[in-house]
């Protein structure tokens, strides 16, 4: 039976059924919405995922890559009229790049050194997005033009949530892949001993490098996903707050869980909207419920609740 | 010329005592717990927002203060009790996730009783801008400094003079071997949060009178107050100080002579820098691992 | 016949100190060679120096025919270098045999893409990387353990798994740093038969060990430090009876 449940393939058959079920419980546009903020979150945490829970190399500064997305895709797009495929492609690039030239002396930093480095990039990179305001609309925001593709308009919550629960099946695919290869055991050799990996032959910055470019592109991908989504997007997109949900998605749902990731997203994500109706005190909710979480489940809720299950079969 | 030049290192050595207090407060708590505590920027935000509203309720000033920095201290002392205390197994990413969680609680208590515009304490003695050597020099910015530099006196004499003090440093040096000598590392650890909490408050109420207050002023602060701690090399007091004088300096500076838009950016671009050259900071300890 | 490892001049300072000073060796290849001396006497240290792990201050090392000195572990492990570790090392994230996978790492396909795409190149070493990493568990002794987590398992069968990890990636030179410290009796006498097929088996075996009679029994030559420097090398015969390391060593214990 566990050997079953272990096998984490068994998995995508499940999330493919209810991604394609869920829609039945829809009833308006809201719904597809709140699920389609959920999808891009899923990813970006799948991706951080990797950095994080298997590498074991924290980064409080993702957002900065999804808003570079964002405001790279929608400035070339909109201001300078490209294709949007092709703005989002070099979103990607130019994500990609920025992430491989900081990664190396970023992430020879290990513990809190690592983390100040990673947060002082993400602000970064958020504090130039709200100051050149000439280009990206400063903190008021800017409008991003919808996306098509090859003539087939990507417009309206109904669209928007099947492309982007494909997107999410193929990153969980993905991600699944890579850690059961030899490249994710060597990640997972990096968190659980450094030292010990290097000796088995593991460039272990290489690796660290490689994960980390890879994680700042999925979160570049939803940003870009996000921008063309919704139309208009604000520098908080890139915020030292938004980098924060992205780790506690990963956190919370479970480290080293890709499933667990993906539920951290689906909690995160809904809970400020279950949250609205206390209006004033939701950021005193939320906050306590974070904290409530790790403090009782610092190992995440899927890790915690898989071994208390196992412990109980 | 040094006018000017007088004007930016005043602003600077003032936003600079700031964060210093701030930053010590870091280090502080991250040398009892190795728990680096991102809500340290509300306990700021406590003791100018506290103060404010005490004095709107028409407390006179003195009880005030007195009265905001108590409210931080308990903050603090429960933060850790309810929540760092409960945790201290968890792994580095949990605790900061836990610190964020309490900020934000913090935080949003502070809008729902206090709501969130802005507001400003009166200075102390006057808003009468001091002449020096062509720059001009609040009195406010003195009291900033005088108790600044007051403050971190007295933290010397604390950790160097008294039992309290050499316990606590004890306790950041060995807990195992503090234990055996009979300290006891959760009281430390109480007195760390508390003492933090403390800081941050001053920081926050002298500082009020210049920078206004409100309930979000704990964000930015908190993190230069990091960096400040991270610059100086993590775990040290002195090099809290030092990180958080100089940051405040090269950001007067920067806006002065470059352009303001990028002020707050500043402490982040030299943070970055210095990881990149001396990955522990300016005073940080480098040892190999031993394996 | 030509070294396998030679060593001169060696030299690392912490801090002022000399923890290896001076010394100079070489292994010849096949055979167990051990490194003995009383605490403190630079042993670890001379591992982490020959591993890559520390950089040495002064001196030459050079293996299979290369100057190593600087060369970073993952490099050396390319050139047939493998080790276990005094503290253990085991990742506790991950399973016992993909413990012992991770050994392998430069035997396998490690390139991205494949791998991210999951192509029947990379399942297809993965399966027999897996089937021999059970072997090596059965080789160790380890049958035991074949689908158990690293971190359920006992501090014994944790040694022997670093050594199953070693021997992953078929080294020349194996390096084993205490290997029976805090086993028992009868752990070690197992210890001590495993390393011994380990040598038979054609890899040269370095051994840093405080359990005197393992030492004496299985090597064919030994090393003696104290305070970082060579206080005698030979047989165990002769060091047995090498007055100096009787006084320095197995007198003071």
């Amino acid at each position: 039976m566990w050997n079953r449940f272990r096998n984490p393939y068994a998995g995508l058959p499940v999330l493919a059924i209810v991604l394609a079920v869920l829609p039945l419980a829809f009833s308006n546009p809201y719904h597809y919405d709140v699920a389609i903020h959920v999808l891009i979150n899923a990813v970006v945490a799948v991706g951080l995922n990797l950095l994080i829970g298997y590498a074991g190399q924290i980064s409080l500064g993702h957002a900065g890559f999804f808003g570079l997305g964002a405001y790279t895709t929608g400035i070339l797009s909109g201001v300078y009229g490209w294709p949007p495929l092709l703005s989002v492609l070099a979103a990607l690039v130019v994500v990609g790049v920025l992430a491989f030239a900081v990664a190396r002396p970023i992430l020879r930093l290990s513990g809190h050194y690592l983390a100040m480095a990673t947060l002082g990039l993400g602000i970064l990179i958020s504090i130039v997005i709200s100051t050149e305001g000439w280009l990206t609309g400063g903190p008021d925001g800017m409008i991003v033009p919808t996306i098509s593709v090859f003539g087939w308009e990507l417009f309206g919550e109904t669209r928007w949530y099947w492309v982007m629960a494909v997107l999410l099946l193929v990153a969980v695919w993905l991600a699944l892949n890579l850690i059961d290869s030899p490249v994710g055991r060597a990640l997972r050799a990096v968190h659980g001993s450094e030292v010990a990996a290097q000796v088995a032959g593991v460039n272990t910055i290489s690796y660290k490098v490689l994960i980390f470019v890879v994680s700042a592109v999925f979160a570049a991908l939803m940003g870009t996903a996000s921008a063309h989504y919704s139309g208009f997007i604000t520098p908080d997109l890139a915020g030292f707050f938004h980098s924060i949900e992205f780790v506690t998605m990963v956190v919370l749902g479970g480290m080293a869980s890709t499933y667990g990731a993906l539920i951290g997203a689906v909690i995160l994500t809904t809970l400020p909207q279950l949250l609205t109706g206390f209006d004033d005190l939701e950021m005193v909710i939320f906050g306590a419920i974070l904290m409530a979480v790790m403090i009782f489940m610092p190992r995440g809720l899927v890790p915690t609740l898989t071994a208390r299950l196992r412990k109980g079969s | 010329m040094l006018g000017e030049f007088l004007q930016y290192l005043f602003s600077g050595l003032t936003t600079g005592a700031t964060y210093a207090l701030v930053g010590l407060g870091f280090a502080i708590i991250y040398n009892a717990s190795h728990v680096i505590n991102f809500a340290q920027g509300e306990f700021v935000m406590i003791g100018g927002m506290g103060t404010v509203m005490m004095m709107a309720a028409g407390v006179p000033m003195p009880l005030a203060v007195l009265g905001a920095v108590a409210l931080a201290v308990i903050a603090g002392v429960a933060l850790d009790k309810l929540a760092i205390e409960r945790a201290r197994d968890a792994d580095i990413v949990p605790l900061i996730i836990i610190t964020i969680g309490a900020s934000l609680f913090l935080r949003g208590l502070a809008q729902y009783f206090w709501g969130k515009s802005y507001h400003s304490l009166p200075a102390f003695t006057g808003d009468e801008p001091l002449k020096v050597l062509g720059a001009t020099l609040l009195p406010q910015s003195l009291w900033v400094l005088g108790v600044a530099a007051v403050l971190l006196v007295a933290l010397a004499f604390f950790f160097n003079r008294t039992l309290k003090g050499k316990a606590m440093l004890a306790v950041s040096h060995n807990k195992d071997a503090s234990r055996m000598v009979g300290i006891n590392p959760r009281f430390i650890l109480m007195l760390a949060f508390a003492l933090s909490a403390a800081l941050g408050a001053v920081a926050g109420i002298v500082s009020a009178p210049i920078t206004l207050t409100s309930y979000d002023v704990g964000i930015m602060l908190g993190l230069k107050g990091f960096v400040a701690a991270v610059l100086g090399g993590l775990g040290s007091a002195v090099g809290a100080v030092i990180g958080g004088l100089l940051l405040g300096i090269m950001e007067a500076m920067a806006a002065g002579y470059i352009s303001s838009d990028y002020k707050d950016a500043v402490p982040f671009v030299i943070i970055l820098l210095v990881l990149f050259f001396l990955p522990s900071g300016l005073f940080g300890k480098r040892g190999t691992e031993r394996v | 016949m030509s070294a396998l490892m030679t060593v001169e001049g060696l030299t690392k300072t912490f801090g002022g100190v000399n923890a290896i000073s001076e010394l100079s060796f070489e292994i010849q290849p096949g055979h167990i060679h051990s490194v003995i001396g009383p605490n403190g006497a630079g042993k670890t240290t001379l591992f982490n120096l020959v591993t890559g792990v520390y950089t040495p201050t002064e001196g030459r090392i050079s293996f299979a025919g290369e100057d190593t000195r600087g060369m970073p572990p993952h490099a050396l492990a390319r050139l047939g270098m493998s080790r276990t570790f005094q503290n253990l090392q085991v990742c506790m994230n991950m399973t016992a045999p993909e413990n012992v996978m991770v050994g392998r790492h430069l035997r396998l396909d490690r390139r991205f893409l494949p791998a991210l795409l999951r192509l029947p190149a990379v399942t297809r070493g993965d399966r027999a990387c897996r089937e021999k990493a059970a072997e090596l568990m059965r080789f160790v002794g380890l049958e035991r353990y074949l689908d158990a987590d690293a971190d359920a398992m006992p501090y014994g069968a944790l040694k022997r798994l670093e050594i199953a990890r070693a021997l992953a990636a078929e080294p020349r030179m194996l390096l084993l740093d205490e290997p029976a410290a805090g086993l028992n009796a009868n752990e070690t006498a197992e210890i001590d038969a495993l390393i011994q097929r380990v040598a038979e088996s054609g890899v040269t075996v370095v051994l840093v060990e405080h359990d005197m009679k393992l030492v004496m029994n299985i090597s064919d030559h030994i090393l003696v430090l104290n305070y970082g420097k060579k206080l005698a090398e030979g047989s165990s015969e002769e060091i047995r009876h090498n007055p100096e390391v009787i006084s320095a060593y197995l007198g003071a214990a």
